[in-house]
């Protein structure tokens, strides 16, 4: 059913009335906002308990950062941003120079596709659940990243680009190939199965 | 980074809607007579497709009570604010023009209310013009063939509801073929529709190969496909 939202406030509105001491806009940006956070967080980490102090510090952040906020970009852009830092943080603090996983190398990738049957075709969807959330955290991070953002949240490439400073035709390639990855992965598993 | 060869970076636009329409029936011919292109395409439709599917967390209104307690500061406690509101500094001033224009206002204020008197109301009869609709026949209307696709591996049926049946996902059924891909094609006047997947006869879902979306008012997004001679 559609939802009234005549008097719903906008993420801007809310912000200002944050800014304006207004606790409880805040909070409604966090309930409005918390779930995809932990989402992002939990595909880049892995971990749900690390993903939620990941949200936390997350929005602490963004509290005590509100007045440097500009409206020239959504309040869901600038938030992701924040997430998207803390968790590149959290990887170099927790998973230092593990080689493919290195945040600052961008990767060569291998484009080919080794299996040509379909991966599904002899797993349970519970199994290639399972295995997709495993082979998307063993993408190296630049390229999980990118695949996070396009595939789980839904965003657009322009969005992306103003999420993580990277020029669209670079994001589209690692998201290209961690999709290629991920791809070989499920096969791999498949001719296992 | 390694570049892409012509087969990735045409796959790579075709997933990510940069092909213009003629591109994309080029690229959907072409995949119907390369099985090697067909099978690379379709498996990373299907990363897609699966990655989609993967559960979200919920976060539990205890984690959202204790991230709002923790992030949040606790507003001052009221005695607090009583402290603060009876200590507080305060210089009392007294702007003699300021008292003067306000005992003005008051003035005109009350002279208004004493003045006050209820007007009448007008009535004025308004001629209506009753709304008129009319329709035309147009038996020759010329149509276009279009074939639908979805990918879903793990599906037992897939119809297609939309403008063009009426949104009754009884009416038109796709079929299965190789590697979990339903297709159907449909013979359509010149125009814009509107319509969605409907897999198992329940699960209600956007056309992810769609060139466009358009919200349905109920929060989500119906596919639009035009249709042009």
């Amino acid at each position: 059913m559609p939802v009234d939202r005549g008097d719903w406030p906008d993420d801007a509105q809310l912000v200002a009335r944050s800014l304006a001491q207004d606790h409880e806009a805040f909070g409604q940006l966090i309930d409005r906002h918390a779930s995809v956070i932990v989402n992002l967080g939990y595909r880049m980490v892995g971990n749900r308990a690390e993903a939620e102090d990941l949200a936390q510090e997350t929005f602490l952040a963004a509290y005590k950062a509100l007045s440097t906020f500009r409206a020239n970009s959504k309040f869901s852009t600038w938030l992701y941003r924040i997430a998207s830092n803390k968790c590149k943080d959290w990887l170099r603090v927790k998973r230092p120079g593990q080689g493919r996983h290195d945040l600052d190398a961008d990767e060569h990738l291998d484009l080919h596709i080794a299996e040509e049957r379909t991966p599904e075709a002899l797993l349970s969807q519970q199994q290639v659940a399972q295995e997709l959330e495993q082979a998307i955290q063993r993408l190296p991070p630049l390229y999980r990243e990118a695949f996070v953002l396009k595939h789980i949240e839904g965003l657009s490439y322009e969005e992306m680009e103003e999420i993580l400073g990277v020029n669209s035709d670079t994001l589209k390639m690692r998201v290209y190939k961690g999709r290629v990855q991920l791809s070989r992965d499920l096969a791999v598993l498949n001719q296992m199965g | 980074m390694a570049p892409m060869n012509e087969h990735d970076l045409l796959i790579q636009r075709f997933l990510d809607h940069e092909l213009s329409p003629t591109e994309r029936t080029a690229f959907l011919q072409a995949v119907d007579v390369d099985p090697v292109l067909r099978r690379r395409w379709l498996n990373l439709e299907m990363v897609a497709a699966e990655t989609a599917r993967l559960p979200k967390i919920v976060p539990s209104a205890e984690f959202l009570n204790r991230l709002k307690a923790q992030v949040i500061p606790a507003p001052p406690s009221l005695l607090a604010r009583l402290c603060a509101a009876v200590t507080a500094h305060r210089t009392l001033e007294w702007n003699f023009a300021g008292a003067m224009a306000a005992a003005c206002v008051a003035v005109v204020a009350v002279a208004g209310l004493l003045s006050l008197k209820p007007e009448r109301i007008v009535e004025v009869p308004v001629t209506v013009t009753p709304a008129q609709t009319a329709s035309f026949g147009a038996p020759s209307d010329p149509k276009v063939f279009v074939r639908l696709i979805l990918v879903q591996p793990n599906a037992q049926s897939v119809s297609v509801a939309g403008d063009f049946n009426g949104w009754n996902p009884a009416q038109t059924k796709l079929d299965r073929t190789d590697g979990g891909v339903w297709t159907v094609t449909i013979p359509l006047k010149p125009g814009r529709y509107e319509y969605m997947f409907v897999v198992n006869g329940k699960q209600w879902i956007a056309d992810p190969l769609a060139a466009e979306d358009a919200g349905d008012g109920f929060g989500s997004q119906n596919a639009v496909l035009d249709v042009a001679i």
